[in-house]
């Protein structure tokens, strides 16, 4: 191969992945690039876009862009938080019953299953009465997530436990324990860190969707979902109060499902 | 209507990363012909194939070469292609069968008659029907693999490997089945091989790939006879079987000596592999009391005051080594806990190991399975098993999925073990599973499994 082919390669290889990260950085980040306040009231309300402010202005006259930039940080955050807490539990508890071939092992799958047969966004909302923001979204995405990694996970374990690698740990004496961690889940990285992509959209939905329904983190906080809600009814003078956060929204969870989609190879 | 077959010229495949793994290949198999594709492991003989055939894995991309079938170049979306005209007997028979569906639906996956195919390998159809893949030895997987392949009846049928579990019986069993057909003019072979013995039988032509060293001189044939002092190993009133099924074997006894090589034959499903699983700790036999040196021997692995004492080489080289971890790692670690070596010792360990096995290290130790082929990962899984420096060695067809050459080196490797030639200091005895002549043919004993029962045969018998 060419030095020229081998670089276009390397390209081709590297560029989407460069930037996905760029746009989990830009939303984790995107704050520090603008010195505006999103918190403070600068012009008339619904303000359509001008030089002074790119994106136009909100329902209480913040600047829009300033505010999309500094959205995205609690929301990712908390996603990534929810995500991964989901996966660890469910790929926990899915080693262990897919590994014991006891009946609490499968018991406890069943019971899994039944979570799973809860309406997802009813159990969110409920949550969301009770404890304060961000929880909810953690725990719903516990709820609705685990289940499935469990299930996913345990089916994989049991399938490991006759490879050869795995038998070959056991007859030289390795505690389960070092068996799990050295071999079975090194074996199924890319299941994992592919589950815990589709838990992050999963808590980005439920972020989401809890905070339209006015569940979400309480003003000013310039939150996606939050800016969603807030400029609906102003979407005819300004939509570029309302375009910019679901654009953001948008393009956060496609990086997160395609990064999913590369790990899982 | 041209019968010329499949016709393959100067193919070159490349891995993405640029490393030549097919150079110029050149195949014709004529409709009535019967082709061996041989050469040693590693050669790339598989995807040479895969690449004629179509379903190069990703990572893998044909540079050049034209292919055609019956002089029309074979169609470059060539899955419905293969449908109608190949019947394929993968390498890792029991991972192309489907895990959940009985082996009814899978010979009959593509058409034709289930029983009438089923019968043809040597398999009683109203025994086997309703069996799932799990259910069924390394040896009946490949039967009911060829059964699916010619059930078909296909137009050209692909054999890769196809003796790595068979034993002799059912293989002479095929051998008549593939040149009945080939007879009939319709239907071209093609078999891939590293046995040249299968392919000086059944082929009307060899194909070669890759180098074929010279093979080594013979080693001596004057090995000491086994000290009669303690036993290795010593096993009474075995009883060992799987769940709601009659037992493998009913009340067998087994003594190895340190440094004795005895052999295990015996048909396809008669409970070899379940053997030695249980004397590896990995599945409890129902009853039976074993000894090592003179002290009882636990069942269950974790029990085993010393678990580096015995060491099992399996069967399956598909699933033998982590697919997430280099190969040097499966060495490292056994040098680490069971030997206690600090990283550096272990890593210059690692490197005499696969030496030992005739791979070179370099090559090796810092790829992941998925870059060594069949016979390579075989190698790397035995230098595992060597890393524990064990008493007694259980080896399942060790020999199956390798070349001549190698397979003889691997050989040469066990006898200078056990007779405590390689400095280690012990003498290992060996209980190797095997189909294979030249395994038995070494071996002090040859135990024949049947009926329940371990039976000393001669070496020669079937």
């Amino acid at each position: 191969m060419s030095p020229t082919a081998r670089r276009s390669g390397l390209l081709v290889r590297w560029a989407p992945a460069g930037a996905a990260a760029a746009v989990l950085v830009l939303a984790l980040c995107g704050g520090w690039l603008t010195d505006v306040d999103p918190a403070q009231t600068l012009t008339r309300p619904w303000s359509p876009p001008s030089g002074e402010h790119p994106l136009g202005a909100d329902a209480l006259g913040r600047d829009v862009l300033a505010r999309t930039l500094h959205g995205g940080r609690e929301l990712a955050l908390v996603a990534g938080a929810a995500a991964l807490i989901a996966t660890s539990c469910g790929a926990v508890i899915g080693l262990w019953a897919g590994w014991s071939r006891s009946r609490v092992g499968s018991a406890v799958a069943a019971g899994a299953d039944l979570l799973l047969a809860l309406p997802l966004l009813l159990v969110a909302l409920v949550i969301a009465v009770a404890v304060p923001v961000p929880w909810p979204v953690i725990v719903a995405t516990v709820l609705g997530g685990a289940p499935l990694t469990l299930r996913v996970v345990a089916d994989a374990t049991r399938n490991a436990r006759h490879t050869g690698y795995v038998e070959a740990a056991l007859s030289r004496g390795e505690p389960t324990l070092t068996v799990l961690l050295r071999e079975v889940v090194p074996a199924h990285r890319g299941l994992l860190s592919a589950d815990l992509g589709i838990r992050a959209v999963l808590a980005l939905q439920l972020a989401t969707a809890l905070a339209v329904l006015g569940h979400g983190p309480a003003p000013p906080s310039s939150d996606w979902a939050v800016m969603l809600r807030e400029n609906l009814t102003g979407m005819p003078l300004n939509p570029a109060a309302v375009l910019a956060p679901a654009f953001a929204l948008t393009v956060l969870a496609l990086v997160i499902a395609f990064a999913a989609r590369q790990a899982q190879r | 209507m041209n019968r010329s077959g499949l016709r393959v010229r100067s193919l070159s495949v490349r891995s993405t990363t640029g490393r030549t793994i097919v150079h110029n290949f050149g195949l014709s198999v004529p409709r009535g012909a019967i082709v061996a594709l041989l050469g040693p492991s590693g050669a790339g003989k598989t995807t040479a194939l895969l690449a004629a055939l179509g379903t190069l894995p990703a990572g893998l991309r044909l540079e050049s070469g034209s292919i055609e079938w019956d002089g029309q170049p074979r169609p470059a979306r060539s899955a419905a292609w293969r449908r109608s005209h190949v019947g394929y007997v993968a390498q890792d028979a029991r991972g192309s069968l489907h895990p959940a569906w009985p082996v009814a639906r899978i010979v009959g996956e593509l058409g034709g008659d289930v029983s009438a195919a089923l019968h043809v390998v040597g398999l009683d159809p109203q025994r086997v029907r309703q069996l799932r893949p799990h259910q069924l030895s390394g040896g009946q997987a490949q039967r009911v693999a060829l059964a699916r392949a010619i059930a078909a009846d296909p137009d050209l049928l692909v054999l890769d490997e196809p003796t790595s579990a068979l034993d002799p019986g059912t293989l002479e069993l095929v051998a008549d089945l593939v040149r009945e057909r080939a007879r009939s003019g319709r239907m071209a072979t093609l078999l891939v091989t590293h046995d040249e013995a299968l392919a000086g039988r059944l082929a009307d032509a060899v194909v070669r790939v890759g180098e074929i060293p010279v093979a080594p001189e013979p080693g001596p044939q004057n090995r000491p006879r086994p000290d009669s002092a303690v036993a290795a190993l010593t096993v009474t009133n075995l009883r060992l079987g799987h769940p709601i099924s009659p037992p493998l074997l009913n009340d067998a006894q087994l003594e190895l000596q340190p440094g004795e090589f005895v052999a295990v034959r015996g048909v396809s499903g008669s409970g070899k592999s379940t053997l030695l699983r249980a004397l590896a700790g990995l599945h409890l036999p129902w009853a039976g009391t074993a000894w090592t040196a003179g002290e009882v021997l636990p069942w269950p692995v974790r029990e085993r005051a010393d678990p580096g004492r015995i060491a099992l080489v399996a069967q399956d080289p598909a699933a033998s080594l982590n697919p997430a971890r280099r190969a040097g790692d499966a060495l490292l670690r056994p040098l680490g806990t069971l030997r206690g070596l600090d990283r550096h010792a272990a890593r210059a360990e690692a490197r005499e190991l696969l030496a030992a096995v005739g791979l070179r290290a370099e090559e090796v130790l810092e790829r992941r399975p998925g870059q060594l082929s069949g016979g390579q990962r075989q190698r790397v899984s035995l230098a595992r098993a060597l890393a524990g420096r064990p008493q007694i060695l259980l080896a399942d067809e060790v020999t199956a999925s390798l070349d001549a050459v190698t397979a003889e080196r691997i050989l040469d490797l066990l006898g200078d073990l056990r007779e405590g030639r390689h400095g280690t200091g012990t003498r290992p005895a060996i209980l190797a599973v095997t189909h294979s002549p030249a395994v038995l043919d070494r071996a002090d004993r040859v135990l024949h499994l049947a009926d329940g029962t371990l039976i000393r045969t001669e070496k020669g018998a079937v």
